[in-house]
């Protein structure tokens, strides 16, 4: 990060709920310190227990092995405590509703809760009922921040820079959240996002997130991209009802070599995982040398040790 | 008994009286209106307040029967009096549907026995509201339903709705419909576009309006039938009805209060007292339907009162219920486009008195020699702020919470007795 004379950097947020409260310096800073941890990582150092005697609650409403096991490790590696609390534990089922879960867990007094809802917005308003951080690990079609920052900083490890990269993001637009806080992050640091997905599955008004340009034909909108990211498809949306068939969205949206000679020559190729080989992505490039799959996996735990680091203990 | 109501800035909409002076009260029924004449047994200073009928809004829920905790007739009789809501027609859909004759008398004894307000039901247009088979309009006319509707869930089948509005033209009834083609917006839950998208919510498409609003304005020019085209939304719907009205369409148009004041912005940080159906559209439309308000396009404008309480809102976006609070708000909804200067005041008063009093043919809404004394007493220009804790509702859902307004019912009269005063 630039220093900038007479002005002292402060991360200020309680909670992390979407990209969109995030300033460029923010993001940049939670990259710097993403890195810092990945490296030690790499060198098979332990980062110092900066979560000692710190509680972290782990509340999934929806089904997550990949993104719960992550926290949970970024949690561990810094030395908190982590309660797991998945749905199906839990009294929500019973006809407890989000608020009154809210407020049982909080007068456990946690130090961090992190939250994944299959609502829209249902992560914030949880946030307004907790005196501690909240971290979002997704809420319905709206926002995942983690998973937006380890996108870039993916993208940066591999490209050394963000500003001025053409990244596609090609896929189920509509859906996902992913989509929206991936393309706000790269937005604010200067990427050119396009998005590129069926005309059934591409919102309204993706401007406003900050892409470039929204297309349905993925040859025009991989042209010359550096960065190629595949969104996960549900199965079930491929059954006739946003599209006709698996094989005829393969043809089209489909990442395959021949349709990857028309990006950049070292065009790197990402997935959020987990992915569908054959149906978004073939499996060679999924494996092969562009790839840099495992790599977002990598990061999503750098990337959750940063942001757990910055904000646990954090109060209202 | 005579009351006289003296120094007071009367207005009429629908003769355009606005001057100021003197009106007396004689059993309950409005004896003259102008000067002072005669002696009178209390006689009451307006110090200056206007004196206008008491409003006539033609969309109101209650719980009442089968979700009391939400709102009985009573407590939204008291929330209307402090709106200045002296009559209010409420809407068949609740349980049991009010969709026989036994039900829409249970509904005016009820009203009798506790409610100050007059209350006229709205019978169901099919049994049960189910869409299938037509609910006994003749008999419920008879027994006081004002007009017949399906209430949220329009008749989905277009040929029930085309028989059930062939009998109501032959029985003389008015049957009011949502505009909404259901299948269209099933699961939406805010305005359809760019910033439902960003939110990740799912959309209802100003479109589901549309082909819903087409489809009956096409079905009431076949049978001749009488519409009320309940909640418009957009600034096309207004053009559409206009259009069949060209036609010979025989269509009346209702805009909730809430239309005219909110734009989709106002769900902001998902605030699900924002969360309407039909939902806030753009601001475009909004302006679209204060402008068809001036024009005099719109003939009633009601509150689409709908409590809910806090289990149904304290909820993520997508699972909160929809509905807002209203009965108080209406009032202060149009005279705060009086004082932007949109609206005269008088005009702003036509469509919550003498046009809605026409649409259900009730005798009150208007300053005339013979009609019953249901009457306000209002300060346009009173700024107050609007708390929920504050609504005399049993649900405080608001969207108004915490906004500024102006214009103040200071006393309600009904049948020339004061029921309510601030």
């Amino acid at each position: 990060m630039t220093a900038i004379p007479g002005y002292t950097y402060k991360f200020s947020h309680t909670h992390l709920l979407s990209i969109e409260d995030l300033s460029r310096l923010d993001i940049e800073h939670i990259l710097d310190l993403s890195e810092e941890f990945a490296e030690a990582t790499r060198r098979g150092e332990r980062p110092e227990p900066h979560l000692k005697n710190n509680t972290v609650i782990n509340l999934f409403f929806e089904n997550s092995t990949r993104t719960m096991s992550s926290f949970e490790i970024a949690a561990k590696r810094l030395g908190a405590d982590v309660v797991a609390m998945p749905i199906a534990q839990s009294s929500v089922k019973k006809g407890e509703t989000l608020i009154d879960t809210a407020m049982t867990l909080n007068a456990m007094a946690p130090d961090a809760i992190v939250i994944r809802h299959s609502a829209s917005g249902g992560v914030k308003l949880l946030s307004r009922k907790v005196d501690c951080a909240v971290i979002n690990a997704g809420d319905g079609t709206h926002q995942h921040p983690t998973q937006g920052l380890l996108d870039t900083l993916t993208i940066r490890r591999a490209k050394g820079r963000i500003e001025g990269l053409k990244v596609t993001i090609c896929g189920d637009i509509m859906h996902s959240r992913v989509a929206r806080s991936t393309t706000q992050a790269l937005h604010l640091l200067g990427a050119e996002v396009t998005l590129c997905g069926p005309a059934t599955l591409m919102p309204a008004g993706t401007e406003t997130w900050g892409a470039a340009r929204a297309m349905s034909d993925f040859d025009a909108a991989i042209e010359k991209a550096d960065v190629v990211m595949m969104l996960r498809l549900q199965l079930e949306r491929m059954n006739g009802a946003y599209l006709p068939s698996q094989r005829e969205y393969f043809r089209d949206f489909g990442l395959t070599s021949e349709r990857l000679k028309r990006a950049a020559s070292d065009a790197t190729v990402m997935h959020p995982g987990p992915m569908n080989r054959g149906i978004e992505i073939e499996s060679a490039i999924a494996d092969g040398e562009r790839s840099v799959i495992t790599e977002q996996v990598e990061m999503g735990v750098a990337v959750r040790e940063a942001v757990l680091k910055l904000l646990s203990g954090r109060r209202v | 008994m005579k009351t006289l109501i003296e120094n007071a800035r009367l207005l009429c909409p629908a003769n355009g009286i606005d001057e100021t002076g003197a009106l007396l009260i004689e059993n309950g029924q409005i004896a003259s209106i102008g000067e002072a004449n005669g002696k009178a047994d209390q006689t009451i200073d307006a110090a200056g307040l206007c004196l206008a009928p008491g409003l006539i809004d033609l969309r109101v829920k209650t719980g009442e029967p089968g979700a009391e905790q939400k709102e009985t007739l009573a407590t939204a009789s008291r929330s209307a009096l402090s709106g200045g809501v002296t009559s209010m027609v409420v809407m068949p859909d609740t349980n049991p549907v009010i969709d026989d004759v036994a039900l829409v008398q249970f509904i005016a004894n009820r009203s009798r026995e506790t409610a100050k307000t007059r209350i006229y039901p709205a019978g169901a247009l099919t049994k049960g509201l189910r869409g299938e088979a037509m609910a006994e309009m003749g008999l419920m006319s008879e027994s006081g339903a004002v007009f017949f509707t399906n209430g949220d869930l329009p008749v989905s089948q277009p040929s029930v709705l085309r028989r059930t509005m062939a009998y109501a033209a032959s029985c003389g009834a008015v049957v009011a419909s949502r505009a909404d083609e259901h299948a269209l917006a099933a699961s939406g839950v805010m305005n359809s576009g760019a910033l439902a998208a960003r939110m990740g919510l799912s959309g209802l498409p100003r479109e589901a309006e549309w082909i819903g609003l087409a489809r009956d304005l096409l079905i009431a020019e076949a049978t001749g039938c009488t519409l009320l085209v309940d909640q418009v939304s957009t600034a096309r719907s207004v053009q559409m009805v206009k259009q069949a009205r060209q036609n010979g369409v025989k269509a009346y148009t209702s805009v909730a209060a809430h239309h005219l004041f909110f734009n989709e912005l106002d769900v902001g940080d998902y605030l699900t007292y924002c969360k309407v159906n039909p939902p806030f559209r753009s601001e475009d439309d909004r302006q679209a339907l204060v402008d068809a308000l001036t024009a005099g396009e719109i003939d009633a404008v009601v509150s689409a009162h709908d409590p809910q309480p806090p289990e149904e809102k304290r909820l993520p976006f997508a699972e909160a219920s929809f509905g807002a609070a209203g009965l108080e708000t209406v009032l202060s909804a149009l005279l705060v486009l009086v004082q932007d200067e949109r609206i005269t005041l008088l005009e702003a008063l036509k469509p919550v008195t003498c046009r809605p009093a026409d649409i259900i043919g009730v005798p009150q809404g208007r300053l005339a020699e013979g009609a019953p004394a249901d009457l306000i007493l209002f300060d346009p220009e009173k700024p107050w702020l609007c708390e929920r804790e504050n609504l005399l509702s049993r649900s405080l859902n608001s969207p108004f919470d915490g906004r500024r307004m102006v214009g103040r019912v200071m006393h309600t009269i009904i049948g020339g007795e004061i029921v309510f005063s601030r």
